[in-house]
């Protein structure tokens, strides 16, 4: 007596079909499970054994073999232990046969009662690819039923997962959109006239963009702003979004506003870019993937972390190594750090005075290598003054900006990619104004600019040019670009 | 030099030919003080004979004290070197009352007027007596006040980096002639120092080398111009220490800086303190007290240069000049290419010596 109940894994974010294949004979009591299982697999038997006695369900007596496949593909988890009790039913009971026509994932209690377990959206993305009815723990099918064309169903017990497949079962109302919010709104932001400016152009182009300052200037809370300055996601960035995040157990569908994430400097390598022991788990950088991920107090970060961040921010995708086998996440995100500019914050301030050595101003900033700076286009610098504050108009609302910046953008997709996506060539390829080129060559005859900063400076002036609609990049733009690079 | 120095010096001297004999006195290492009574004996010829046999015991002050005052004039305008007399209106008036003043000055630009105050300490300084060094040039140039110091590294140079950066002006006494760029790291800084409008002074000739003894006499010039002393980091011993010490023989007010008990660099300001000097504890402090000796500080701030003192953001040159953030910053990129501002953080200052 055999029956197969479709599952799933996720291979890096993305859902791979795993059949369950239960097979019942005559024979020895014996319940094995075969391919590639972890612990908490192998343990499913337990639970399984107890959940069908206490769903007043018969539990068969002789040898059942249960072959997760394809057998290479590490499987780990308790949520097989659904689909393996639907299997078993459909073998040893030919009415229940159809039970098993489902995608299922699942952990079950000894009780017979359903628990929640990630990588719900994973099967209801399988579902709707294989045209299957998706049986899910009740609170995961809620945050599942969010995806449209997946017929999910929750089940909040073994006995209710039985009923889908026989064709009872209750679709899940999906996860109504909870009262988001794309963080504070830069009306918030007091002056800072400049760095607002600077954090538009960041936001048009793409540019990452690194804000240095004494503490308390509103370096944290400017990136904070940057999610309500982007344009919303579309509905593919939504799916990726949401897919990366189910593969950490968290869900985000339906949300339109970029994720943000703002990693603390003490974690670990695994949580910032991925990987981990046993199961793998997307890392911050992944979570961030189609947002903003914000490094504060960047001189905090260890330089390891802070290196083994190059790659994925140039890639847009982080490929982790297993043992066996390589998992990639995406991970294109646009950065913002924020950083005092030495370890006491008062380098270069107006008012107050830098108590810091010269040795510890060095070694400060030698921590934030060289290659990974010049991934940053924008570089600017926040000082306290309260006259700067005040003299300020009332800040523009997130919402004009964002007007602003979607416009610009569109220009750009008009023309290929964003600007700070651009090739080297396709930069010398825009409409450069004589002046503009000239002025280039004189910043870097005064050694303002380095040759490498010269090619930053080239690709947010761009991005300058259309905000400005300017369909020619001209000397003002560069000009400006200049002013939004200290060294 | 925008003043025609030479032929003034040339026609001086031959108005007056002691001035003369005081200038080949002075490239013979010599005090007229000494040579001078030798003059009224035995003439002017026989002065410098006798000075040549018996007043200056090296050959090269032998030599030097030989040659005619008109072909050391003449040298001088080559190096753009003026000459001051003791006596003269140009020569610092605190200085000239001063027991033991150099007899005569070689001086590179122009030493400014007002009120002076000068700051030291040691050579080798922390990072934090070189930001406090250069917060005080900094308030002292704000105030309007001229800054006095030697020029040297460490706390002297970053003093002056200071009053040179809010476009102030300076004046460095040097221990060595004035044609030789020492410590040479200063090179720049002494550039700038002079384009903002400030003096370059010694009282040894051009050509004579920086030698450890010279130091401590040129100590009695930077306390003797000043109105007051400010120690910033100093050993026991060392040239802060002696400058402070010469101050307190001449009577000026030395003012010091108090450190950890028992660090060695800051042991110097620490005695001073004990021994009563004012202890200062911060930039608004020391101008508080300056205010005190050398008289409320000059108003030079008008709307218009304001911000050359406390530097200009993007955001407030915008609102002052009613444009969009984009021109403000593209305006101060364009003047920082120019060399006409500088940028520290995200303020733009006058760049020094940029036509204020």
């Amino acid at each position: 007596m055999f029956a197969k109940v479709t599952s799933v894994a996720l291979v890096g974010v993305d859902p791979q079909p795993v059949d369950v294949e239960v097979h019942v004979t005559n024979g020895r009591s014996v319940f094995t499970i075969v391919g590639l299982p972890d612990t908490a697999v192998r343990e499913a038997k337990e639970r399984v054994r107890a959940a069908f006695r206490n769903s007043g369900l018969h539990f068969p007596g002789g040898t059942v073999v249960v072959n997760l496949s394809p057998a290479d593909l590490p499987k780990a988890g308790s949520a097989y232990d659904l689909p393996i009790a639907l299997g078993l039913l459909a073998a040893i009971d030919d009415k229940h046969a159809a039970a098993a026509r489902v995608v299922a994932l699942g952990e079950l209690g000894l009780d017979g009662a359903l628990r929640h377990i990630r990588g719900g959206f994973g099967a209801a993305l399988l579902g709707r690819r294989l045209g299957l009815p998706v049986v899910l723990p009740a609170e995961a099918a809620a945050d599942a039923a969010v995806l449209e064309g997946a017929e999910v169903f929750g089940a909040g017990t073994l006995g209710e997962a039985i009923q889908v497949g026989l064709g009872r079962g209750v679709p899940a109302a999906p996860r109504t959109a909870s009262g988001e919010s794309p963080g504070p709104d830069l009306a918030e932001v007091r002056g800072q006239g400049g760095a607002r400016r600077a954090l538009e152009i960041a936001a048009a182009g793409g540019h990452h963009i690194l804000m240095s300052g004494p503490p308390g200037v509103g370096k944290t809370l400017l990136a904070r702003c940057m999610p309500s300055l982007l344009p919303a996601l579309s509905p593919e960035d939504q799916l990726e979004v949401a897919l990366a995040w189910a593969a950490a157990g968290l869900s985000r569908f339906g949300m339109l506003a970029p994720p943000f994430r703002s990693p603390h400097h003490s974690a670990t390598l695994p949580a910032l870019i991925g990987g981990g022991s046993g199961v793998p788990v997307p890392g911050e950088v992944t979570l961030a993937h189609r947002g903003v991920l914000f490094l504060d107090e960047l001189g905090e970060f260890p330089a390891p972390l802070i290196d083994s961040l190059r790659q994925p921010i140039e890639d847009g995708h982080v490929v982790v190594a297993r043992k066996g086998s390589t998992i990639t996440y995406p991970s294109a995100v646009q950065l913002i750090a924020a950083t005092n500019p030495c370890p006491c914050g008062f380098l270069d301030d107006g008012g107050q005075l830098c108590i810091c050595s010269q040795r510890a101003i060095d070694r400060y900033r030698s921590r934030m290598s060289g290659p990974f700076l010049d991934r940053f286009d924008l570089r600017i610098h926040l000082s306290r003054v309260a006259h700067d504050r005040l003299a300020g108009p009332p800040g523009e609302p997130s919402s004009t900006v964002r007007a602003r910046v979607i416009a610009a953008r569109k220009r750009q997709q008009a023309r290929g990619s964003l600007n700070s996506k651009l090739a080297r060539a396709e930069i010398d390829e825009l409409a450069w104004e004589d002046a503009a080129v000239r002025r280039l060559d004189e910043a870097v005859d005064v050694n303002r600019l380095s040759p490498r900063g010269w090619e930053r400076v080239r690709r947010v002036a761009a991005t300058i040019a259309d905000l400005d609609e300017s369909t020619v990049i001209a000397d003002g733009h560069v000009s400006e670009a200049l002013a939004y690079r200290v060294t | 030099m925008n003043r025609a120095t030479l032929p003034g010096l040339a026609e001086r001297l031959v108005e007056d030919a002691a001035l003369g004999w005081r200038l080949q006195f002075a490239f013979g290492g010599l005090h007229p003080d000494a040579a001078l009574p030798l003059l009224g004996a035995h003439g002017a010829e026989g002065a410098v004979a006798r000075v040549a046999a018996a007043g200056a015991r090296r050959a090269r002050s032998r030599d030097a004290v030989k040659v005619p005052a008109v072909e050391r004039a003449g040298q001088l305008a080559g190096l753009g070197i003026e000459v001051v007399f003791r006596g003269d209106d140009a020569y610092p008036a605190r200085l000239a009352d001063r027991q033991g003043a150099p007899d005569l000055l070689f001086v590179l630009g122009s030493w400014p007027a007002g009120p002076a105050a000068a700051v030291v300490g040691t050579r080798r300084c922390s990072s934090y007596g070189r930001n406090l060094a250069t917060a005080y040039g900094q308030a002292i140039a704000n105030a309007g006040w001229v800054l006095i110091s030697g020029l040297a590294r460490g706390i002297d140079g970053a003093a002056h980096r200071g009053t040179v950066a809010v476009g102030g002006s300076g004046v460095a006494v040097l221990g060595c002639g004035l044609d030789i760029a020492y410590p040479r790291e200063h090179a720049t800084l002494r550039d700038q120092l002079l384009e903002s409008g400030g003096a370059i002074v010694s009282e040894y000739p051009p050509g004579t080398p920086p030698e450890a003894w010279r130091f401590p006499p040129r100590n009695r010039i930077i306390s003797g111009a000043a109105q007051a002393v400010v120690v910033v980091e100093a050993a026991i011993k060392g040239g802060a220490l002696i400058t402070a010490n010469t101050a307190l023989d001449q009577g000026v007010p030395v003012f010091a800086t108090p450190g950890d008990v028992g660090k060695a660099s800051a042991a110097g300001c620490n005695h001073l303190i004990r021994d009563g000097a004012h202890p200062v504890l911060d930039p608004s402090d020391l101008i508080a007290e300056l205010e005190l000796i050398l008289g409320p500080p000059r108003q030079t701030r008008d709307a218009q240069n304001e911000w050359a003192w406390e530097g200009i953001s993007v955001e407030r040159m915008a609102v002052s000049h009613a444009m969009t953030i984009a021109e403000a910053a593209a305006t101060l990129s364009r003047a920082e290419l120019a060399g006409a501002v500088v940028r520290h953080g995200d303020r733009y200052y006058p760049a020094p010596g940029a036509g204020r």
